[in-house]
């Protein structure tokens, strides 16, 4: 395979095979020579466009993954006509992604200790993004009278995200798989704070 | 007093993690901690899970103890919940052996907090909190739900800390309290559904 010139089409095709190297041979055993293979370029090239070599690559690969993630969450959950509707939309997304995602889901079972520091590092940097998300909505729910004048938006919407990401990570006394319960979280844990 | 042998070793084995860590922690250290020979140790303990579960299940029962206390004196449901959160994040803020378990093998600890370990965490984590929120629920349910949230707003924290926002930080919490957490729990919720 010719070197791409492009420099974006050259780190997203590196990353997107060292992410298929994870998927074959796991974490652990995914090598920078596995990525050379994979990619067809020269290791002077993986080490120009990724100095930090291996660890950076791995790391490149679990955000990239994320980055997809939240990019389908939100396409689903924009059509949602209220707050709570696209909570509730979003929530049962996401817990269907995460249970759904067959790599995400072998690597919890065989190398867990390696995902988790990444992915946990990925999801301080996610609640900022779902919580820029949430704000416009926040405002349309002010406008609807709803969210006090007192209320800092950015604030609900930080505090918001952090639960988002929780719920997303571990299931709740409320079974979020079962559409009625979860519509019940989101009015109460969620939105119980919003004016009726 | 700890002066019965099991509780001897169990001193010694937490001076030992928050020396060096669970994995660099040896039997013979803690025996020697505990003034008694390998074997004694052995007739209680038939290796180092055992001994580390049988720690965990003691300072898990320690938090459980610290939270009764400070909700002991909490007039109101505000009032429990935000001495739970501030009385929890402290305890495990200021605890030494699990601060150096986070420092020297983080990935031991967020395998159990993410994804993954996190559903059975949380689950008795909440089921740990919530009879300090009993006498101010009407439901026991209730009380799980909100000893669920309570959890896990003060994890979001305690993982990802906001400067602006210190969880350990009494007024600030109470205001958490008051203004996200509790609205669900007190009234009727929200018709969202109806809305659209």
């Amino acid at each position: 395979m010719t070197e791409v010139d492009d420099p974006l089409t050259v780190h997203d095709h590196v990353v997107r095979c060292t992410y298929a190297c994870i998927a074959r041979f796991g974490m652990s055993k995914t090598t920078v020579e596995d990525v050379v293979k994979e990619t067809g370029l020269s290791r002077a090239t993986i080490y120009r466009y990724f100095p930090g070599g291996r660890e950076e690559l791995l790391h490149e690969a679990v955000a990239w993954q994320v980055a997809v993630f939240l990019s389908r969450l939100a396409d689903h959950v924009a059509p949602a006509e209220s707050l709570a509707e696209m909570l509730d939309k979003g929530l049962e997304f996401a817990r269907q992604a995460v249970v759904h995602h067959e790599l995400l889901q072998r690597l919890l079972q065989t190398e867990p200790e390696r995902l988790v520091g990444l992915l946990s590092t990925e999801s301080a940097k996610t609640a900022p993004f779902i919580a820029a998300f949430l704000v416009p909505r926040l405002e349309i729910e002010r406008k609807a009278g709803r969210v006090g004048p007192d209320v800092d938006l950015a604030g609900a919407a930080a505090h918001l995200s952090r639960l988002i990401l929780s719920y997303i990570g571990a299931k709740s006394v409320v079974d979020l798989d079962d559409a009625e319960q979860r519509r019940d979280l989101v009015e109460r844990e969620l939105l119980g704070w919003l004016h009726p | 007093m700890a002066t019965s042998p099991p509780l001897r070793i169990l001193d010694a084995m937490c001076d030992c993690v928050a020396l060096v860590g669970v994995s660099k922690t040896s039997l013979d250290d803690v025996a020697s901690g505990a003034g008694c020979s390998r074997a004694t140790l052995y007739r209680y303990f038939s290796n180092k899970q055992e001994l580390l579960s049988a720690l965990i299940a003691r300072e898990a029962e320690a938090l459980s103890g610290a939270l009764a206390d400070a909700t002991a004196e909490s007039g109101s449901l505000n009032e429990a919940c935000a001495a739970i959160i501030v009385e929890g994040a402290e305890f495990l803020l200021d605890h030494a052996a699990l601060s150096a378990v986070l420092a020297i093998e983080p990935a031991a600890v967020l395998r159990i907090v993410t994804l993954g370990g996190a559903d059975e965490f949380i689950r008795a984590a909440a089921a740990l909190v919530a009879p300090n929120l009993a006498a101010h629920m009407e439901t026991q349910q209730d009380a799980l739900r909100l000893a669920d949230l309570l959890v896990r707003i003060t994890l979001s924290h305690l993982q990802n800390p906001d400067p602006q926002f210190p969880i350990t930080d009494p007024p600030t919490v109470a205001r958490l309290v008051e203004q996200y957490i509790t609205p669900g729990f007190v009234r009727e919720p929200a018709a969202w559904r109806t809305d659209s």
